[in-house]
């Protein structure tokens, strides 16, 4: 019985992870981009909400605040590092470029918000902490349930979105191959920004139901919730929607089961030691080979 | 038959489906110029790369001096006396023309004194001087320290070539090595490898400037859609029905007429 | 010199050594977002050797970089097969799993750290940083530095002109982790302390960021870059974390600015060219 409450408390974190692993594994599919900014929109998201609680906003549209900043910020990322390399430099995969700049946008995200919002853990005045509802012996969290319920409902939504819509076929011509995309007609000034968009949505809303559900934020929250949506994005395969939803899932059961089993220093060694066999033995991932990343970048 | 230097013998590649180059056998005989022609999307580049081991082969085999090298990696190629320029220049875009030159001789520099000696360190060592007297002679004497990345396109061409000459081949293959050169460059290149000739080295050319060819080569292999379509003297294959038929309705056929 | 500024130069030296680790293989073309677990490991090395084997520090460097580099030379046959993202991802994840390793030996204090017996002033530390300074130089200038530096532009060619490419990047991968080796003894033995915690993704963020700012066309980039960005901060009078968002502004300026790093090889050419034009025509015209 205890194995399964682990069970569930780890799909309901792993929810988390999938909507991170997805905005990782889009802008890689699509722009071939390793955007370490993830962290920092992720953790943008919370600690912005729970700053403008702190000046009496309600909290629902402190979250939702925390949300559109962290979209702002991945727009900004757009500017700075992708569009200015492609412009001047006709290839912004070239170089270790973007990923570089990306690393200093990061840096200054969480730097900034250890200025004005200080270093210390702060804890989300979350409306539900405790409604849980009782099924048998299992305590199942109502916001936990709903998040993951959300979070996949989005990224279903999400490729839905690639699929069937006008935009979502741009996104993929582009994906597949960009000269072809240009001389087609598709414009990569409108159509990249809608890239950075997605991945602040994604990233911010992970960040929002983290707060609402955990509570306990800080500067750094981001890391850790990024390493271990890396690990699912690889588990899943680079560039791959679904595979990273899988990915993400499994990462937060082994973390849950190892912490359970193992205890918490020992969960390193698994998640990471999976994410490295698989990135040698089988670098497209689990599901077969949507990946991309070719050559240098 | 005379004495072949490299010979090639019924080879085919497809990619995906596509038979790009189909069952074709020609020698280059020992000392010549050969020319390697053809419309383009004929298969002359699939060659080169087939010769110098970018990809493997489908099926035929490819003899060097007797030897089969069919299954040879590409960095044991050039051990055996292969050497090769590209059509898109290929130099090193961070290396100085001088370091590029040098990387043509990593085939005679490749036991460990050789790698840890420091080129860099000591100006006039007998690889950097060799170096630079073989851009010397190709007119390019005033350049070895620029980072090629900053040099002219013309200039970049021929030092692909020089290059190509440093590792001592027996056959030199030359992608278009004069495409894209003015009038004088283009003499120079020709002194250049009228010279390498003397000195007994195989020229194997891919070119489309039939003036260039004429001049230079004594020997032509023409192929098209992955076939050869002719084999013989330069002075025959303009008369050639099958050459003219191929080049028809392109502007090469009153170059090759 | 004040114990403050020793401190700082000490540093400076780790941070040098380590930046060059980062730049053997960056200069191959290799991306290693790894640096934390090569000099974890050098780090503990040294330690169990000076603390428990009591070895003299002579002894104990040394024998912590081969150990470093033997075990980068054993995983840089399976961590070159991936290239681009799938490396930097490989390397990341072989640092999280070396500190998730070391956070569990209790023969290591696992999680409180473990201490270091002998104590290596800056006249031991100075001196090997220039070692591996001219080490790396000399390297670089040889024949081959140069089949390296061929590698990172075009492997395909460099293969054709007769470059084994992959002996060239499982070299460079391994004297990288030599010299991570030698960064980690000269932590262990600065510090006297070697705590996992310390050697983590941010450790090897950093150091690559000081490598590619300082910029991987010539030896000297790693150096102007770690230096630069070690010092900086002693300059900035300024809280810890805005020296840390300045930090930030000033890698994203410089990518916007000069992407190639600080140092790149035309700038070199051109530092030369002002004092030795001379010598080098004299080269071309014989």
């Amino acid at each position: 019985m205890l194995i399964l409450q682990q069970l569930i408390s780890g799909l309901m974190i792993g929810g988390i992870y999938v909507m991170v692993a997805v905005a990782f594994t889009l802008t890689i599919g699509m722009l071939n981009f390793l955007n370490f900014t993830i962290p920092a929109l992720f953790m943008l998201s919370g600690m912005v909400a729970w700053g403008l609680t702190t000046v009496g906003v309600h909290w629902a549209l402190a979250l939702l605040g925390g949300v559109a900043t962290a979209t702002f910020a991945s727009l900004i990322v757009e500017r700075f590092t992708y569009r200015y390399m492609r412009v001047r430099y006709g290839d912004a995969t070239e170089h270790a470029l973007p990923l570089v700049s990306s690393l200093g946008f990061l840096i200054i995200f969480e730097h900034l918000v250890l200025v004005i919002l200080g270093s210390d853990p702060q804890r989300f005045p979350t409306p539900f902490t405790s409604a849980d509802f009782h099924l048998g012996k299992l305590i199942i969290g109502i916001p936990q349930l709903v998040s993951l319920v959300l979070a996949l409902a989005i990224v279903w939504g999400l490729s839905i979105m690639l699929k069937r819509t006008r935009v979502g076929r741009a996104l993929r011509s582009i994906a597949e191959n960009p000269d072809a995309a240009t001389l087609m007609g598709v414009s990569v000034n409108y159509i990249v920004p809608i890239v950075f968009v997605i991945t602040g949505l994604m990233a911010g809303i992970a960040g929002m139901l983290f707060t609402l559900n955990y509570a306990d934020i800080n500067a750094y929250m981001g890391d850790n919730v990024a390493a271990k949506a890396i690990a699912g994005m690889v588990i899943g395969g680079l560039g791959n929607i679904w595979g990273a939803i899988a990915g993400g899932l499994i990462v937060g059961l082994t973390e849950v089961m190892a912490i359970h089993f193992f205890g918490a220093d020992i969960v390193k060694i698994p998640i990471w030691g999976l994410l490295l066999l698989i990135l040698l033995v089988r670098p497209s991932g689990l599901f077969g080979h949507t990946a991309i990343g070719k050559g240098k970048f | 038959m005379t004495d072949s230097v490299l010979s090639f013998q019924a080879v085919s590649k497809n990619f995906s489906g596509l038979r790009v180059v189909d069952e074709v056998s020609f020698d280059v005989a020992r000392g010549s110029r050969t020319a390697l022609i053809g419309p383009n999307g004929a298969g002359k580049t699939t060659v080169f790369n087939l010769i110098s081991g970018v990809y493997p082969i489908d099926d035929g085999k490819i003899l060097l001096d007797g030897v089969d090298i069919t299954r040879l990696p590409d960095r044991e190629r050039i051990n055996m006396g292969i050497s090769r320029s590209f059509q898109n220049i290929r130099l090193m875009p961070h290396l100085s023309a001088i370091e590029n030159v040098m990387l043509g001789q990593h085939a005679r520099a490749r036991k460990l004194g050789s790698l840890l000696f420091p080129l860099g360190w000591l100006p006039g060592n007998r690889w950097a001087s060799e170096a630079a007297d073989a851009l010397a002679q190709a007119g390019l004497a005033t350049y070895p320290g620029e980072v090629v990345a900053n040099l002219p396109y013309g200039v970049q061409k021929r030092i692909e070539v020089v290059r190509a000459m440093m590792s001592d081949p027996k056959v030199l293959m030359l992608d278009e090595p004069a495409a894209g050169l003015n009038e004088k460059e283009t003499g120079e290149l020709q002194l250049l490898l009228e010279g390498a000739s003397r000195r007994g080295v195989t020229l194997l050319v891919v070119e489309h400037d039939m003036q260039f060819v004429r001049s230079l080569c004594d020997h032509v292999v023409v192929l098209n859609f992955g076939k050869k379509i002719f084999e013989g003297p330069s002075s025959e294959v303009h008369r050639d029905p099958g050459v003219l038929e191929a080049y028809l309705g392109s502007e090469a056929v009153g170059d090759a007429a | 010199m004040s114990g403050y500024w020793t401190g700082i130069v000490a540093i400076l030296c780790f941070n040098i050594v380590v930046a060059y680790s980062v730049f053997l293989p960056a200069a191959a073309g290799q991306l290693n977002l790894g640096a934390a677990g090569f000099v974890a490991i050098g780090a503990y090395t040294s330690g169990y050797l000076s603390t428990d084997v009591g070895l003299a520090m002579w002894l104990t460097i040394p024998i912590a970089a081969l150990a470093t580099g033997a075990v980068a030379f054993l995983i840089s046959f399976p961590m070159l097969r991936t290239r681009g993202v799938y490396m930097v991802l490989a390397t990341l994840a072989f640092a999280e799993i070396v500190q998730g390793i070391y956070i569990n030996l209790e023969i290591f204090g696992a999680a409180a750290g473990y201490p270091v017996a002998a104590f290596a002033e800056l006249d031991i530390i100075a001196p090997i940083t220039i070692l591996v300074i001219l080490f790396v130089v000399f390297l670089m200038a040889t024949r081959f530095g140069l089949s390296m530096r061929a590698v990172h532009d075009d492997e395909r060619v460099a293969s054709l002109f007769g470059v084994n490419t992959r002996m060239t990047k499982v070299a460079a991968f391994t004297l990288g982790g030599v010299i991570a080796g030698i960064g980690g003894a000269i932590w262990a033995h600065q510090f006297n302390y070697v705590e996992i915690q310390h050697f983590n993704i941010l450790l090897s963020t950093f150091v690559l960021l000081y490598v590619l700012i300082g910029g991987t066309q010539t030896p000297y980039g790693p150096l102007v870059g770690a230096v630069f960005f070690t010092l900086l901060p002693e300059f900035l009078r300024v809280s810890n974390e805005w020296r840390f968002v300045i930090f930030g502004v000033i890698i994203v300026l410089m990518m916007v600015v000069r992407p190639e790093g600080l140092v790149t090889r035309t700038l070199v050419e051109r530092f030369y060219g002002l004092f030795w034009r001379r010598g080098r025509t004299a080269v071309a015209d014989r």
